[in-house]
């Protein structure tokens, strides 16, 4: 007896499309200068390095919250995006101009703006 | 007989297949990303690089003040070298320390104004990207900003910072006023009739006199500006440098090497609508002629062909803003770069020096050539001190070899009777800039007094303010 596949497999494609997530759009400069991290430490240390450079198109950073410009960053595991950002990678700066911040701080500041972060203001 | 010449195209079509993989391959081992150095050192302590990667140290202390009684706390109790740190754009060593680094970041924004003054008193942390909106809020505005608007206020004006404009001075020329913590532990208030000495020593000061914790800025009328950009023959802009300088508020050239044209951009005040500038087209023309070099190192005529077809006939741009807006650019490329500030009469004739140098030593460089002009001022370590100066800048691309600057660049600029830019790369050392600066001797007295156990000094400090 042949088996019939059908209804597995759409269970299938419908829960994985349950899963999926929403598709990504670009965010302008606007949008990604509205955002702030929550927490008021973070928040000022982001607010004199990170923004300058991540809210702005011409700078050619990824722009904050911008999941069609992080995910593929993402994806490359925290231990890497941290290296990057304190000892630099092409056109980002060694420590993106942070004099104070701490490899934690570091770690933060980019889950905030891969927007993986647990709260962000807008 | 045929088969020689047959023989003759084989192989010279296989040489030329060979050359060209190998030129290849040598640029692609070229242009790979420069070695990282250890994000965290043996003992724990978190990298700090410049923004330039010409600069790293590894500080086991970092502080950030956020008033000035407790900046001169730091200064007395901290283990030295103390330095501190604006926004690491300086390529020089002013920074390094394995000791204690200071950040001004928690020292910013507009503190007070004087509106009938039209002055501003600013933390020195401001970066300036922040200071022109805060200044625009209040009816102010810095008519002369320096290309790039990433620095610390403190950090562009300690290193004599600058824009373009035979009518304006440097950054610390707008300086009135500032506060030194310095490592005796006191907080000084310095002005032309204030602890004068000081102000004059310390208002370009490589924070080498204590840290500059606010300052007063003579500002100007918030001023609507046009900017226009345009492309031009380099030997029109060479011909015609002292009449462009002075017919315009700002104006400031590249040269394009290895082509036959430069880039002109001038701003002046309008009443004019807002026209607001468009997408930054600078990063891309650069790594276009990035490419133009990466075809055509070796062939300088196809370059120069390449890059006058994509140069020639481009449009002007033009926009109409607010001048803390356009005067400033974002250079995402990074670079490394000297900076020599020159007597106005010789600029030229070493500008001159400078393009025939690289176009027959150094094909590998394709940034352009950055052309300026400055007022005099009277900060005794002020690279424009007592005289009105014309600045050439070369820069190389952060994967490059930069070593030229100082075997083929700075002779030509110090043969000139140029200055170094504090912050950009230079070889001098204590001796030569006694030579060049008339008030040195006065200005590393009021340094000692300030620093008596020379706690700010680090090894780049102490081969310019120490005897050899």
């Amino acid at each position: 007896m042949k088996a019939d596949w059908t209804v597995p497999m759409i269970a299938l494609i419908t829960l994985a499309g349950c899963h999926a997530a929403p598709a990504a759009h670009p965010l302008t400069p606007a949008q990604a200068a509205a955002r702030h991290p929550a927490d008021a430490r973070l928040a000022a240390l982001y607010d004199t390095s990170c923004r300058a450079c991540h809210t702005s198109a011409d700078s050619g950073a990824p722009l904050s919250g911008d999941h069609t410009q992080w995910d593929a960053r993402w994806a490359k595991g925290p231990a890497v995006l941290l290296q990057s950002a304190v000892a630099g990678y092409n056109r980002m700066p060694a420590g993106g101009q942070c004099a104070t911040c701490t490899a934690a701080d570091y770690t933060a500041l980019i889950a905030f703006m891969a927007d993986h972060d647990q709260g962000s203001s807008q | 007989m045929t088969t020689p010449t047959r023989r003759a195209l084989l192989l010279g079509g296989g040489a030329l297949v060979a050359g060209a993989a190998g030129l290849t391959g040598r640029r692609l081992w070229l242009d790979r990303e420069p070695p990282s150095p250890p994000a965290v050192d043996k003992a724990g302590h978190l990298l700090w690089q410049n923004w330039a990667g010409t600069e790293q140290c590894w500080p086991a202390t970092r502080l950030a003040p956020t008033a000035a009684d407790e900046a001169a706390h730091i200064l007395k109790t901290a283990n030295g070298p103390v330095r501190t740190v604006g926004a690491g754009h300086s390529f020089t060593g002013l920074v390094p320390t394995d000791a204690t680094l200071i950040s001004l970041d928690r020292m910013s924004g507009v503190l007070a104004h004087d509106p009938a003054r039209m002055q501003a008193t600013v933390g020195a942390g401001t970066r300036l990207y922040d200071l022109g909106p805060a200044l625009a809020a209040i009816g102010q505005d810095m008519p002369n900003l320096p290309d790039i608007n990433k620095q610390s206020l403190a950090g562009g004006t300690q290193t004599g910072t600058h824009g373009t404009g035979p009518g304006f001075t440097a950054l610390h020329g707008g300086i009135v006023a500032f506060d030194l913590a310095t490592p005796r532990g006191e907080v000084l208030e310095c002005s032309a009739t204030s602890n004068p000495d000081i102000f004059n020593a310390a208002r370009v000061g490589l924070g080498a006199f204590g840290i500059v914790t606010r300052m007063v800025l003579q500002n100007h009328p918030l001023t609507r500006v046009k900017k226009t950009t345009s492309f031009r023959r380099r030997d029109e802009l060479i011909e015609n440098w002292d009449a462009l300088s002075t017919t315009h508020r700002n104006a400031e050239f590249y040269i394009i090497p290895f082509s036959h044209w430069g880039q002109l951009i001038t701003h002046d005040a309008t009443t004019e609508p807002v026209r607001p500038r468009g997408p930054d087209t600078d990063a891309d023309g650069v790594l276009q002629l990035k490419q133009a070099r990466d075809l055509f190192e070796f062939a300088s005529p196809l370059r120069f062909w390449t890059s006058d077809h994509l140069i020639g006939g481009m449009p002007d741009q033009v926009a109409i803003d607010e001048g803390w807006k356009l005067l400033s650019n974002e250079r995402p490329v990074r670079f490394r770069e000297i900076e020599y500030h020159l007597p106005r009469e010789t600029q030229i004739a070493a500008l001159r020096e400078v393009i025939a140098a690289i176009e027959t030593h150094r094909s590998d460089v394709f940034f352009p050539i950055e052309v300026r002009s400055i007022a005099a001022d009277d900060a005794w370590l002020s690279s424009f001190y007592g005289r009105a100066s014309g600045s050439i800048a070369v820069h190389a691309y952060y994967k490059d070899d930069y070593r030229f600057f100082y075997t083929l660049i700075e002779p030509i600029l110090r043969r000139h009777g140029g200055r170094p830019h504090w912050g950009k790369l230079n070889s001098l050392s204590h001796d030569d800039f006694a030579a060049l600066y008339p008030r040195w001797n006065e200005a590393m007295a009021v340094r000692d007094h300030c620093d008596p156990e020379g706690k700010l000094i680090n090894r780049y400090l102490s081969r310019v303010v120490r005897r050899g």
